[in-house]
């Protein structure tokens, strides 16, 4: 009987140890297996859906809605540079081309994560013009640590006036 | 006794039955997810670019692998007048192909049959290649050795014209420059990682390299994926480009096996 008893109490430990790392235990795994695939594939990215080199950098959607698509890859992201206007909510969809990556823009407190495969989506508002650096904060790779973008705030005002009806980027072109 | 035991032992084995139950209904429930929500571009109209019909897909990297190098050497007759028969060019101008990576020779032979990457000879060239053939070829000269050979008439390592510029050149290769975001070459193209697609440049002539970097920053060349090597090479100066190219084509880049 207290064998029994000795064993059940470890078992509600070793039942609590896996619960209390259940993000590892649970949701990691079914993510692993089931969870995948809402996102683009990462290898055809160039061929079809929103993230076609064409379709990248910042557009102007209806009702004054800002979207800027960025694509994060081993080891630069494309657009390089980015230009966005201040003061208004500019909506980021970034996904990665191979492994993940992670965007933190130096000076603010905004970060986003890039994943192979998941459209990663966030709102920000940058107040101010300005000029920010984007350097990735999540090892790639070899080069991880030259990888890196700038983003460019510009004036409402300014921003209209660049390129209209275009996605526009502050690239070289 | 024994007889009872034996009795219960499918009663035993229930739980487990329902806990298999339930994990494959869970199962079935998750996979049903509808997996092809994907957001549309607001602004459709745009004239969509691609820049090369290649994938990096299972089926891409099967029908590669799948080459035939001793197939690829009956096929390599066609192409041994410009890039010397043991793949190393004698005109400076053209790129050797001794020890190239194949999936970076297919993709290129790919993009010049669907005229995403434009040349006035090899375009028609590679219209008589088939996907195999382009596999093959590819099997053949991935496996040429790129070891010197002193009765082959070869251009290759050529004395840089500008020795200063080795500083420049060894600097991108080793550390990239990271204020402007450009990688370091050797994390793409070997010997310190690979990437899809990337050659490796160690044996590689130094004016096709040039060329290459100038067609890719003015845009004259635009079948890389993701616009990867467009970036890098836009933000290059016009001294940067020679140095690197200079540097490759001396035989003094890293992964060098030929001296």
């Amino acid at each position: 009987m207290k064998k029994k008893i000795g064993f059940a109490a470890a078992m509600v430990l070793v039942g609590l140890a896996l619960l209390s790392t259940r993000y590892y235990m649970v949701d990691l795994p079914v993510w692993h297996f089931f969870g995948g695939g809402n996102g683009p594939d990462p290898v055809t990215l160039h061929l079809r859906g929103e993230f076609v080199e064409s379709n990248l950098g910042a557009a102007e959607g209806p009702a004054g809605s800002f979207t800027v698509r960025m694509i994060a890859q081993q080891f630069v992201f494309v657009p390089q540079c980015i230009v966005v206007p201040a003061g208004v909510p500019v909506t980021f969809r970034i996904t990665s081309a191979d492994a993940v990556h992670q965007l933190s823009f130096l000076g603010t407190d905004y970060g986003l994560k890039a994943v192979p495969g998941e459209v990663t989506e966030a709102t920000f508002t940058f107040a101010k013009p300005g000029q920010f650096k984007i350097p990735c904060h999540e090892f790639c790779g070899a080069g991880h640590y030259a990888m890196r973008a700038h983003l460019d705030v510009v004036p409402r005002d300014q921003f209209a006036s660049m390129l209209p009806g275009e996605r526009r980027t502050c690239e070289p072109r | 006794m024994s007889h009872a035991s034996q009795a219960t032992r499918p009663r035993i084995a229930a739980p487990w039955l329902g806990t298999a139950l339930f994990l494959l209904a869970i199962t079935l429930l998750l996979s049903g997810r509808d997996s092809s929500a994907q957001k549309e571009s607001e602004n459709s109209d745009l004239p969509v670019r691609i820049p090369s019909n290649v994938a990096w897909t299972g089926e891409t990297l099967a029908i590669i692998s799948r080459g035939d190098a001793f197939r690829g050497l009956l096929l390599a007759r066609r192409c041994n007048h410009c890039h010397g028969e043991e793949g190393f060019s004698s005109v400076p101008a053209f790129p050797n192909l001794a020890g190239v990576d194949r999936l970076s020779f297919w993709k290129q032979m790919q993009d010049f049959r669907s005229g995403k990457r434009t040349s006035p000879v090899m375009q028609g060239i590679a219209e008589g290649f088939s996907a195999r053939d382009a596999a093959d070829l590819a099997a053949y000269y991935a496996m040429l050795p790129t070891a010197s050979d002193p009765q082959d008439n070869r251009a290759f390592p050529q004395a840089m014209q500008d020795p200063s510029g080795a500083p420049i050149a060894i600097r991108l290769i080793v550390f990239g420059d990271g204020q402007r975001g450009i990688p370091p070459c050797q994390s793409c193209h070997g010997p310190v990682s690979y990437v899809k697609g990337a050659p490796p440049l160690a044996t590689q002539n130094g004016n096709y390299l040039e060329q290459q970097l100038e067609h890719f920053s003015n845009g004259n060349r635009a079948n890389d994926i993701n616009v990867r090597m467009r970036s890098i090479a836009r933000q290059l100066t016009a001294e940067e480009k020679t140095a690197l190219s200079e540097f490759y084509g001396a035989g003094m880049g890293p992964g060098v096996n030929s001296r």
